[in-house]
């Protein structure tokens, strides 16, 4: 029993957002003007975005949007507008061939890897319940520690029952229980982790103290 | 689409990244290849979690709804490498800037002396 069955559509959006990914990116490594670079880099984010819909991860494509092509993508813009000499563009370095090699080493070192191992797939699971829940639905009845899961609620049952679509269906509630329940310590830390970038990058960023204030008055000494 | 096909454009994007951080003088392009390269690694987690069981799925204990939430893992470990980078993109930025203030340049053979 295959889970989600990819249709052709899906496979025809995959490589349509696949093309668009990687064309795109080649554009950002090869463009010597950075703000064209720049422009590239967002339509490759966009496109990264748009495989994770297709891969039926729609709170990870939204965050894909919101985070790199809101954000990131803007933020390149801001440096390149900031920096005034990069209009001489960014010129490629003497090692390019080593780099390219390096390059398609690594790329054909995981690809090979990729169709060379034998990996576990959906079909592997034999609870009939288990299927059901990734793709159609399941209830949990009861409480506390004595949950269980099934497909349907037993009749004669008094228990508390949830519905629940399922979790590759709807995976935004299912990503959001995670993050409250599984991973809550891993959530705030990157809170922090967040914050702590932040308070850095404005420190970075401030003018050293004292450079401003005593310059004026050299030059009015020196006159 | 399978997850050859999944991990295969992963591949891909990770090594057009890696080419740009090693071929690109600009330290701005450097980043942005970085960035790459960040996506490149996610797209591979989603892919997992979309095709792949976790091992709580396949295993012959009785099902809970801990061991369906885990099928979803990769979606939560995509979310975190987004703060990262997130994070790893502005702190890279006010480094650029406060190499630009003090050299006025940001081509990353400047960079090789970060004294004072």
């Amino acid at each position: 029993m295959m889970p989600m069955e990819v249709s052709t559509l899906t496979t025809v959006a995959f490589w349509a957002a696949a093309a668009m990914t990687l064309g795109f990116a080649t554009i950002v490594v090869t463009q010597r003007d950075v703000f064209r670079a720049a422009i590239a880099l967002a339509g490759s984010f966009l496109g990264v975005g748009i495989l994770y819909f297709v891969l039926s991860a729609e709170f990870v494509g939204v965050v894909q949007i919101l985070v790199y092509v809101g954000a990131i993508s803007v933020l390149m813009a801001f440096a390149v507008m900031f920096i005034q000499d990069i209009a001489s563009g960014s010129r490629p370095v003497q090692g390019r061939v080593i780099g390219a090699t390096v390059a398609v080493l690594i790329f054909a070192a995981l690809a090979f890897t990729a169709y060379n191992t034998n990996w576990s797939l959906m079909d592997e699971i034999t609870d009939p319940v288990a299927v059901a829940a990734l793709t159609e639905g399941y209830i949990e009845i009861g409480t506390g520690d004595g949950v269980r899961v099934a497909t349907e609620v037993p009749p004669g049952s008094n228990d508390v029952v949830v519905e629940n679509d399922g979790v590759l269906v709807d995976s935004t509630s299912a990503v959001g229980v995670l993050l409250v329940r599984e991973y809550l310590l891993a959530f705030e830390i990157i809170g922090l982790l967040l914050v702590a970038a932040l308070i850095g990058g404005l420190l970075l960023m401030r003018e050293p103290s004292g450079a401003n204030e005593p310059e004026p008055e050299k030059e009015v000494a020196s006159v | 689409m399978t997850i050859e096909n999944v991990l295969l454009v992963s591949a891909a994007l990770f090594a057009i990244g890696a080419y740009g951080v090693v071929s690109r003088r600009s330290l701005v392009t450097v980043i942005m290849s970085l960035e790459l390269m960040f996506n490149g690694v996610v797209i591979a987690a989603v892919g997992f979690s979309r095709f792949t069981p976790s091992a709580a799925l396949l295993s012959s204990d009785p099902l809970t709804a801990e061991a369906i939430r885990s099928a979803l893992t990769g979606h939560v470990f995509a979310i975190f490498v987004t703060a990262v980078a997130a994070g790893e993109a502005a702190l890279a930025f006010a480094l650029v800037f406060a190499m630009y203030r003090a050299t006025a340049s940001v081509e990353i053979t400047d960079a090789s002396e970060m004294k004072n």
